[in-house]
């Protein structure tokens, strides 16, 4: 996952559902302090964990991974930290499902957490596509305001890479 | 944190490893590495030197001390390396 | 935090085993933790090829050198890895616009202002006869309100730091090291050599901050761009010159940690030993991992991080989210 190249990509759905503020932060390219511990380390969790059958995919402006595609049924998935922002791993997974069905293609989505050694899976129905299409516009309102939201403090705060630039 | 890394591997393994703990820690003499480290990259070092080694065969040490306040460090003989903040 | 690492010896810089090491004339071989290292300063003489600044780039490495009289010549400031076309177009706009730049530079002429007031307050508690310096910078404070240039700005500031430095004297109260004049390039007393040699550490320490934010080091506020130099750190420095460079001095020269041996007389001025600098240095190192508490962040922070909170908050002014407010010091 890179943060160099964003439309309204998974990476800002993914935000969406952690700080809104981040989402502007992150679509005006200001990306948040490289030297942050648990940033080094989620990237570096992804660059290095099941690398034996890691294929990336990139459709429109986002990329994911794919891990099997056989009998015509695709399995796509991202590799994530910790299952902490589950919500946000499951929207974001959501709206690859969501792109790749636009396409006709059919897939599945797996959520892996090598960490913690679990998996869990993600499906379209209707009612998250619905939420999906939602997001999409709202994250676009966001991404035109003139200004960042302010910060507000949530419990993600804590440990966020980019805590210092909003509380200094 | 501080850390003291020492390590006992097959002589196979043992040129990997130490180039590894050299990218993040200072080397001391045969053996041992030590050095302030940040808990990412502490996560970073072991990860990657668990995919050197083989579990059944090396052994590798890692003290870490929250500070370095309490503790001393004495040489007997030669002092060969460690942390320093000019060369 | 990564560190900072000090080059004083002769020798050569290498890559290998995707790290660097450093070679010594005598060939003695040290290997530097390249993935702790950001940044390194070199005063020695010595070699390095393209080979090893791809990697430093690669690892986002700066690399700081200076003079055999130990003045800042210049760095090697690896290509932008933050690129932020949005916060680039605000910084150049708040260049562009008189009266915008007017207002961050009158802001830091305030921060640098009131942080020397607090050195100076702190002294006159040590009953050190300081009153008129405090009472001509206070004085100077209330008009850069109605300065209307950078011109006249930098005039005050100037003045204030006249002021100042007419203290020194009092507080160091040491007649090797009395002030005179404030002399640059060359420096013409042990005095001036420590203070040039403190700001142009903090300089490139300051350099090393914005290198890692979406600012450009090239558009500063107060100190004119010219778009050959780095002037944004320079500005930076002054809100943190007298709570950093200033006080290393008073404590070095108040413990003689440094005395008259320590320098020599050159063709260019005096320039201070190796010993020295090195002894300089070991005391800004401490300094800047000083801590002190941060309300809003909530927990303590690092002399070293306050610098790149002073960005952060930078930046948001930029945006116009938040008017900056320079860090002033409340001990």
């Amino acid at each position: 996952m890179s943060d160099a190249d964003i439309g309204v990509g998974g990476t800002l759905v993914w935000y969406y559902y952690i700080c809104l503020r981040q989402v502007w932060l992150i679509s005006h390219q200001i990306t948040p302090d490289a030297d942050d511990g648990n940033l080094i380390l989620g990237r570096f969790i992804g660059e290095t964990s099941y690398n034996r059958e890691k294929k990336e995919l990139a459709i429109g402006s986002s990329k994911m991974d794919v891990y099997h595609f056989n009998n015509g049924e695709m399995v796509v998935g991202e590799v994530k930290k910790s299952s902490k922002y589950n919500q946000s791993a499951r929207m974001q997974l959501a709206f690859y499902l969501k792109e790749l069905h636009k396409r006709g293609i059919q897939a599945r989505g797996e959520l892996r957490f090598p960490q913690e050694k679990k998996k869990e899976e993600v499906i379209l129905d209707e009612d998250t596509l619905a939420e999906i299409e939602r997001v999409e516009r709202d994250i676009l309102r966001l991404v035109y305001l003139q200004q960042p939201p302010p910060p507000v403090k949530n419990r993600f705060c804590k440990k966020c890479a980019y805590s210092e630039f909003c509380w200094s | 944190m501080f850390v003291i890394l020492v390590y006992d591997v097959n002589v196979k393994r043992v040129a990997k490893v130490l180039k590894t703990c050299r990218r993040y820690l200072h080397w001391v003499q045969n053996s041992v590495l030590e050095g302030d480290i940040t808990e990412a990259n502490l996560k970073k070092l072991k990860v990657e030197l668990m995919k050197i080694i083989d579990k059944e065969e090396d052994s590798i040490i890692i003290y870490i001390l929250r500070t370095t306040k309490y503790s001393a460090r004495q040489i007997v003989g030669l002092n060969k390396g460690g942390e320093n903040l000019f060369i | 935090m990564k560190k900072t690492l000090y080059i004083f010896t002769n020798g050569q810089f290498h890559r290998k085993d995707n790290t660097i090491y450093f070679e010594t004339e005598q060939g003695e071989k040290r290997f530097i933790p390249v993935e702790d290292t950001g940044e390194i300063m070199i005063f020695g003489e010595v070699d390095i090829n393209k080979r090893f600044l791809e990697f430093l780039s690669q690892k986002e490495i700066i690399l700081h050198y200076f003079s055999h009289y130990g003045y800042y010549m210049g760095s090697f400031y690896p290509r932008e890895h933050l690129n932020s076309g949005y916060m680039i177009l605000r910084q150049a706009e708040h260049y562009i616009d008189e009266n915008k730049r007017l207002s961050i530079a009158r802001l830091l002429v305030e921060g640098a202002g009131k942080n020397i007031l607090r050195v100076l307050k702190y002294y006159k508690a040590r009953d050190k006869k300081v009153d008129n310096s405090i009472v001509t910078i206070e004085t100077l404070l209330g008009t850069i309100a109605t300065c209307n240039d950078i011109p006249s700005l930098m005039a005050i500031e100037g003045n204030m730091r006249e002021a100042y430095y007419k203290a020194f004297d009092e507080i160091i109260e040491l007649p090797d090291f009395i002030f005179e004049n404030r002399t640059r390039r060359p420096p013409k007393n042990y005095l001036n050599t420590l203070i040039s040699f403190g700001n142009s550490l903090l300089y490139t320490i300051c350099l090393g901050e914005i290198y890692r934010t979406h600012l450009d080091p090239r558009i500063g506020f107060l100190h004119t761009t010219n778009f050959r130099r780095f002037t944004l750190n320079l500005d930076i420095a002054e809100i943190f010159k007298p709570l950093i460079v200033d006080r290393v001095i008073f404590s070095l020269l108040g413990r003689k940690m440094i005395t008259t041996d320590d320098f020599e007389r050159g063709s260019e001025g005096i320039l201070m030993k190796d010993r020295a600098k090195r002894c300089f240095i070991e005391q800004m190192e401490e300094k800047l991992k000083t801590t002190i508490k941060h309300r809003e962040i909530g927990r303590a922070v690092s002399y070293r991080r306050l610098i790149r909170l002073e960005l952060y908050k930078l930046e948001k002014h930029l945006m116009g989210e938040k008017v900056y407010e320079p860090f002033i010091a409340t001990w």
